[in-house]
């Protein structure tokens, strides 16, 4: 009788032990009794999309700060050179390698790309709709290719994230940029497959990744890697689609009214709600973006972002002014919408001659409530049909189809009511180059286009830019110390 | 066979087993009678064992030392024991009456130390344990158990971390080894506890702590902060019965008060601080003579407090049962709010033990306990009553004319009335806990026992909180008190907190002596465990009534829209698989193994159960043929090495909530939708602290056990400490915290006592000291320092625990002496623009030309070099007299009772000194409204020497004397007076040195208006009969 007791209470307790030892929080939502419903899915597409917003990941790092600063269209403006001074270091290709700007760029990026991997490894799994789950791990894929499309780049190479990392795979070393390449077209090339038209959207929906943005990307995805046939064919996909229009009054795109119209392919949204929050806020909807290029004095900002006065030349190459310049630059004396009239004295005597303009926003649009004054509303145009003409004339170009390159490309100029260009071989080609500088300017495309053409180290020599260093920005230090050196420096840094 | 015809069949064998032990009685009746008395004054022995060698049975002597008893022949041998003397051993013969006189055993060899899973004769451990007596937790009324570990076991430095009554204590065993909780296990009577203020010290036997980590492997993953082991008081066999009382009252006073400023110092430098900073002093000051001494706030806060407790016990035992039943009241206000700091337990103890049948015994060990504690806000920087009475203007009143309290003219916020913040504050904890045991242990051979227990740990609490209304404005309806002494709505809380935790234990244990050599003791078990903690509970506003009676939410008047209302949930479970072997050869070499598996709900998946060995030796030098030296009767070398864990890491610390609010906004109405993601990642390895020590130990008894030493030197390392050490941002989350830490602490510990007579004069002396050192060794890939002791006075951080440095350390700038003119100031390092003569020079540690935050330095520690403690008990007839020191050195104390944040708070009168011209001090700066050099940053001149020697107790007791109380049938009355407290030796110039660590680990040393320990004088008496 007693080994009968000994037995019963020894196996009692062995039996149970994988249960009695599995305990889960009672309270509060764990990953593993969320990702259940549709409800859950779209929460964790969107929390992907959030990080798009991300302006300060502590530092700022925006995309005017590589697009356009880090080019010949403008410099670095601000109170003087100690107001972000780093800055003005990675401008003239002296960049410090420690700098939170770039750490911050490095973070936001991964943060998406982490965001984006929790929905393709959790929706999956979750019963819904189809066709709705079809679309929302497409939302995330191109999310995950827009973020390794922005590291591949500013720095190249930089460790594959393709799933949720485990602590102990914290320390992944650089892969080659084709790889980083590879993976972004391939979740382009997916996310194309089972994402949405933009008319397939609701209203409610309105903002969010389209079919459109997928092959948009792909289309500048392939144009980096040169495959011009594929950047050709996947452009005129969009053309085809008509899902996309030029606007027909140029100045209308950056207005308010602007917003997500016919002509936008991707746009990141932002609202002018919410308090001002300064550093990563996930809460706050608000763009910096607004406040940072707004000129000081009494139009409150902080006077980022200046024009330079060889981008306003620009615009008068062709012996008569680009109507567009009004749409992108201020020029002394221009009214700054409802804030007053731009003069050197009322922008606190600081020297510059122009602003940016196209992110410019009236006193009457700040935000109602709150600390007005970081918050902005207007959505980043980061990929425009413009644009989508102008890759597909480049690539039509390349791929020795001169007629389809000059029929896009004076789709482009028509809609501001200039000439034709005709101009054939490389000229054509320049002036393919010239329109995008022009029509996108100020957009923060132009640093990137320089280095993807090739013709950075001529056009930014005098910045301090050397061919083979500079096409890339230093991997931040403190990630290189983080992982004990398993990161590797980009070579000349 | 089917099983019931089995069953049966095993009872017969049991009965015919227990039938021929019966007949085997009944034939062999031979009686011997006798009387037993102990040495030296040949006194009788009460309650004596006398017991037949191989035989179960026994007598015990009655209250004049007789006894009788029958034995089965001839042969048998009689054994005479007694408790602290030495027992005999006599054969029958032909004799049949025996008058034994027993000799008092000075050796604590055959001491019997309860440790992990089993007890063992001391002489025979191999590993470090410390042992508390009932004995001396007796002759110093305790207030709370880990009170008698102070000062008493080398090695544990047990610190108060507030004198208000009820307050819980600071123990490390061996320093503290991790930045994380540093706590170590408690287990009463085997039922693993959370904190010990429900226990009460009277019901206790003993206690042992397990020190190193081969005594303490056995609890595996719980075990590597050490492990205390309480035994309650449980009756004895063959004790005829006992009602025993305890009673003692006493009051409590404060130690000593700090000078401060009076009224009329303090205008003078308020006076002088005001044209400092280039202002108009103020008119009410402007003759100080006239102001006088003004308020004493310390007087007003501090007062004299009662302090009482009433036990009684009955107790007893039958050869086949024994006995406990308990109660006790305690209740002790407290020095600062009286009343208002009252905290009172009661408990009932029920223990008992009851063979059922010779192979089956049961037991249970069963206390309940009912607590109540009002509580004052303690040791805040904030707005504690103490920071205030350091801090409040002496110019203000403690009433104004009418009888209400005053306020202050010069106060903004935190530094209002204490009188009156002590009067608003109702907050109140009440506990009801069941912590017990019941058991049944199994004799399956000779040898061979199996035990299994179930215990429960419940705990019912509720903590109420009523703010009442009150505004001390002068002219209500201006209302134009400052915010901190007004609250123009009340409001009323409530929490109810239950914690409940079961155990199931089965231990197997096989004891076997083989050839008279060889002893070995095997025991293997499991444990599950399962704890469950709930809370929930609510607030609202405005309440009709201002009467605490009334302080209900039901009775708020504010919209349910305005209540708050929370609830929360967590659980836990541990299963574990232990073992455990102990091999003595010939007395002499010593071998003992353990190995447990502990399985864990809190440790990631991938790491769900954890392993942790141990192996000690010892050899008995002294028992060996060649050993000559007589004077050394006993000398034994120790050895261990073993692993243990910390598994205080959180319930859910592997996993992490999906955090809400990751918004978007999308539509053409710009909606911001939510969005959900884990903004840290879970961590599935994660697990326990690992720490592994050796140690080395001597044991010594000389002069036929007069003199007793121990020593050990240890060494333990921590390693896999829970830390969020940054991580590479390519997670994209925000770093979990990860096993990369490390830690080590060396110490060295000695223990020395000697005991001897001389006639009628009996004395002990003893003492112990203990030298440790710890520092974090490791912080992991890029791990930050951590910051810790927020000085608010500085608006900075006091401590920094980081790699090669003792944990939380003081960490500053370092001053060199006051600025005493304007070359000075432009010869050092720049400080600022607003410097100027008088404020303090800080030492450009970087030579960088500039006073900055790289200037800063490691400025003090604050874990001693060495604690220590002293007893001496002095024995005479019926006297007796107990002293009892403990002390600390080389810790030191950041001092951070004033807040310099604020210009009008009051200052120790150690200000008078302050610069007031060229050559006027060099070390107190000048007064000023502004500190622009910020004089008053995190420096050295802080810290100070916070080394303590205390007399902690000293009782006088006298017995009285036999034959007066045999007619009042008692066995045993003594009366004594105790005094705690009573001496401190220090150079701390705050209230109190003993400062234990408030808030964490990481909190050590930083006085923010401590709660001083009251100096205490009680009388008590004690009666059995």
């Amino acid at each position: 009788m007693k080994n009968t007791i000994l037995c019963l209470l020894c196996l009692s307790f062995v039996a149970c032990q994988k249960e009695f030892l599995d305990k889960k929080p009672i309270v509060g939502i764990t990953e593993e009794n969320f990702y259940r419903t549709e409800a859950d899915a779209i929460a964790a597409v969107n929390a992907a999309y959030a990080t798009l917003q991300f302006q300060l990941s502590p530092a700022g790092h925006f995309r005017w700060f590589w697009g356009d600063i880090m080019s010949d269209d403008t410099d670095k403006g601000g109170s003087g050179d100690n107001d972000a001074a780093n800055l003005l270091q990675l401008e003239t290709f002296k960049g410090p390698t420690n700098t939170d700007l770039l750490e911050s760029e490095w973070s936001a990026n991964f943060e998406g790309i982490y965001r984006a991997n929790v929905v393709l490894e959790k929706v999956p799994a979750i019963e819904m709709d189809p066709k709705l789950k079809a679309r929302i791990l497409g939302e995330a894929k191109v999310i995950r290719a827009w973020n390794f499309y922005n590291l591949v780049t500013m720095f190249g190479g930089v460790p594959f994230v393709d799933h949720v990392l485990a602590p102990s795979e914290y320390n992944l070393p650089r892969v080659s940029a084709d790889q980083i390449w590879d993976l972004v077209e391939r979740d382009l090339v997916e996310a194309s497959a089972d994402l949405w038209k933009r008319s397939d959207y609701t209203e409610a929906d309105l903002g969010r990744i389209t079919l459109g943005t997928a092959q948009s990307l792909l289309v500048k995805t392939y144009l980096w890697r040169k495959k011009w046939a594929e950047a050709k064919a996947t452009a005129e996909k969009i053309v085809t689609s008509n899902e996309y229009q030029l606007v027909p009054n140029y100045a209308d795109i950056f207005t308010l009214d602007g917003e997500n119209n016919i002509e936008s392919v991707f746009e990141i949204q932002y609202m002018n709600a919410s308090g001002g929050n300064w550093g990563k806020n996930n809460a706050n909807e608000g763009s910096f973006t607004n406040v940072f290029q707004r000129a000081r004095g009494q139009f409150a900002g902080f006077g980022f972002n200046i024009p330079t006065q060889n981008f306003v030349d620009e615009f008068f190459k062709e012996g008569f002014e680009d109507p567009r310049l009004k749409s992108t630059v201020f020029r002394i004396g221009d009214p700054m919408g409802d804030r007053g009239i731009f003069t050197i004295a009322a922008t606190g005597d600081l020297p510059f001659k122009y602003y940016t303009k196209k992110y410019f926003n009236n006193k009457s649009e700040d935000a109602p409530f709150g600390d007005p004054s970081p918050n902005g509303g207007s959505n980043d145009r980061v990929i425009r049909f413009s644009d989508v003409l102008l890759m597909h004339a480049e690539a039509a170009f390349q791929t020795g189809d001169e007629t389809s390159a000059k029929t896009s490309l004076n789709k482009v100029r028509a809609r501001v009511g200039i000439p034709d260009v005709t101009a054939t071989g490389p000229e054509l080609l320049e002036a393919i180059y010239r329109e995008r500088r022009i029509e996108l300017g100020l957009e923060a495309h132009r640093f990137f286009d320089l280095v993807r053409t090739g013709k950075a180290p001529q056009v930014l020599n005098s910045q301090g830019f050397k061919s083979g260093t500079h096409e890339v920005f230093p991997i931040p230090q403190s990630q290189i110390l983080a992982t004990g050196g398993i990161l590797l420096q980009n070579p000349g840094y | 066979m089917d099983k019931n015809s089995k069953k049966f069949t095993a009872m017969r064998l049991h009965l015919s087993f227990l039938f021929s032990l019966l007949v085997f009685a009944a034939t062999a009746q031979i009686k011997i009678t006798g009387h037993i008395s102990i040495a030296p004054d040949n006194e009788s022995a009460i309650g004596a064992t006398v017991a037949v060698k191989g035989i179960s049975s026994g007598a015990i002597t009655d209250v004049d030392g007789n006894f009788s008893i029958q034995v089965p022949d001839r042969k048998a041998i009689l054994v005479f024991s007694y408790t602290g003397y030495t027992t005999q051993e006599q054969e029958v013969g032909d004799r049949n009456v025996f008058t034994i006189m027993l000799a008092e055993d000075a050796s604590q060899l055959n001491e019997v130390i309860v440790t992990g899973y089993g007890t063992e004769k001391r002489s025979n451990i191999s590993g470090s344990v410390s042992t508390v007596s009932a004995e001396e937790i007796a002759e110093r009324p305790i207030l709370r158990v880990e009170q008698a570990l102070q000062g008493r076991t080398a090695g544990v430095q047990v610190a108060q971390n507030s004198g208000s009554p009820g307050s819980t204590l600071s123990v490390r065993i061996r320093g503290v080894g991790t930045i994380n909780n540093a706590d170590p296990l408690y287990i009463v009577d085997g039922i693993p506890v959370d904190g010990l203020d429900f226990l009460n010290p009277n019901d206790i036997e003993n206690i042992n702590v397990l020190k190193d980590a081969a005594s303490a492997a056995i609890y595996g993953s719980r075990g590597a902060n050490g492990v205390v082991l309480i035994t309650t008081k449980g009756g004895k066999r063959n004790q005829e019965g006992r009602i025993s009382y305890e009673s003692y009252y006493g009051v409590q006073r404060a130690g000593r008060l700090l000078d401060l400023l009076d009224a009329r110092e303090y205008a003078t430098l308020q006076n002088e601080a005001y044209i400092a900073a280039g202002k108009t002093p103020l008119p009410e000051f402007a003759n100080p003579e006239y102001l006088g001494k003004g308020t004493d706030w310390q007087e007003a806060i501090f007062q004299k407090a009662p302090i009482a407790s009433h036990q009684l016990t009955f107790s007893g035992g039958s050869e086949r049962s024994a006995y406990t039943v308990s109660g006790n009241y305690f209740s002790q206000d407290g020095i600062v709010g009286g009343g208002k700091a009252n905290f009172q337990r009661a408990t009932v103890r029920v223990n008992g033990v009851h063979d059922v049948k010779k192979w089956l015994t049961i037991g249970n060990n069963l206390g309940f306990t009912w607590l109540k504690r009002d509580g004052l806000t303690e040791n805040s920087q904030y707005n504690s009553p103490l920071i205030r009475a350091l801090n409040m203007d002496p110019i203000t009143p403690i009433r104004k004319a009418d009888g209400s309290f005053a306020y202050s003219n010069y106060s903004s916020t935190d530094i209002a009335n204490p009188v009156n913040g002590i009067e608003q504050t109702h907050s109140t904890w009440r506990s009801n806990r069941l912590v017990g045991s019941v058991y049944g242990e199994l004799k399956l051979a000779k040898g061979l026992t199996f035990r299994s227990a179930l215990s429960i740990d419940a705990t019912f609490a509720t903590q109420r909180s009523f703010n009442p209304k009150y505004d001390l404005s002068n002219i209500p309806s201006l209302s134009e008190a400052p915010a901190a002494e007004k609250a123009l709505v009340n409001s009323v809380g409530i929490g109810n907190n239950t914690w409940r935790n079961w155990q199931a234990e089965n231990v197997l244990t096989w004891q076997k002596n083989f050839n008279e050599k060889h002893d070995l003791t095997l025991i293997a078990g499991t444990t599950a465990l399962a704890n469950r903690f709930d809370a929930s509970g609510g607030s609202n506003t405005n309440l009709p009534s201002n009467d605490p009676k009334d302080a209900y939410i039901g009775n708020t008047i504010d919209p349910i829209a305005s209540q708050s209302a929370y609830q929360w949930a967590n659980e836990s479970s541990l299963f574990s698989y232990f073992s455990k072997i102990n091999y003595g050869f010939n007395n002499t070499y010593l071998f003992s193994a353990t190995f447990r598996a502990d399985g864990s709900s809190r440790f990631g998946k991938n790491n769900r159960f954890g392993y942790f060995p141990s192996a000690s030796v010892g050899w008995i030098v002294s028992h060996e043929d060649f050993w000559k030296v007589k004077a050394i009767s006993f000398f034994k070398i120790r050895a261990s090495w073993g692993q243990n864990g910390n598994d205080r890491i959180g319930d859910y610390s592997f996993t992490t909530v999906v955090n809400n609010g990751q918004n978007y906004t999308f539509g053409n109405g710009e909606i911001i939708t939510n969005g959900a993601v884990s903004l840290t990642s879970a961590n599935p390895d994660l697990k326990w602290e690992t720490s592994t020590q050796t140690d080395i130990g001597l044991d010594l008894e000389l002069f036929d056990g007069r003199l007793n030493f121990t020593t050990d030197y240890y060494v333990k390392k921590t390693s896999d400490m829970l830390f969020a050490a940054p991580i590479p941002l390519i997670a994209g989350t925000a770093a979990p915290v990860q096993n990369v830490a490390t830690a080590e602490n060396r110490g060295l510990e000695l223990a020395l006592g000697y005991r001897n007579a001389y006639r009628a004069f009996k004395y002990t002396i003893g003492g112990n000291i203990a030298f440790v050192e710890s520092k974090v060794t490791g912080l992991g890939r890029g791990g930050e320092p951590v910051l810790s002791g927020f000085v608010q006075s500085a608006n900075a951080n006091a401590a920094k625990t980081d790699v090669g440095q003792p944990i939380a350390s003081f960490f500053g700038y370092v001053t060199d002496g006051v600025f005493q003119n304007q070359s000075e100031i432009e010869a050092a390092a720049f400080h600022s623009t607003g410097t100027v003569p008088g404020d303090i020079r800080f030492k450009d540690l970087d030579g960088n030309g500039l006073i900055d935050a790289n200037d800063r330095a490691y400025i003090g520690n604050p874990t001693p070099r060495f604690t220590y403690g002293i007893n001496a008990d002095f024995e005479w007839r019926n006297l007796t007299v107990n002293l009892f020191f403990q002390g600390t050195q080389g810790n030191d104390v950041y001092v951070n009772t004033t807040r310099f944040d604020f210009s009008y708070v009051n200052r120790p009168s150690s200000a008078l000194n302050r610069w007031t011209g060229e050559g006027t001090s060099n070390s107190e700066p000048r007064v000023s409204l502004t500190d622009p050099n910020q004089n008053a940053r995190v420096s050295d001149r802080f810290v100070e020497d916070g080394s303590y020697l205390r007399l902690k107790n000293l009782q006088v007791g006298y017995t009285l004397p036999r034959t007066w109380i045999k007619k009042m049938n008692f066995q045993k009355f003594k009366v004594y007076i105790t005094g705690q407290n009573l001496l401190t030796v220090t150079k701390y110039s705050g209230l109190d040195p003993e400062i234990g660590n408030i808030g964490g680990s990481l909190e050590i040393g930083i006085d923010r208006g401590f709660y001083p320990q009251a100096r205490t004088i009680m009388g008590g008496l004690s009666l059995t009969f």
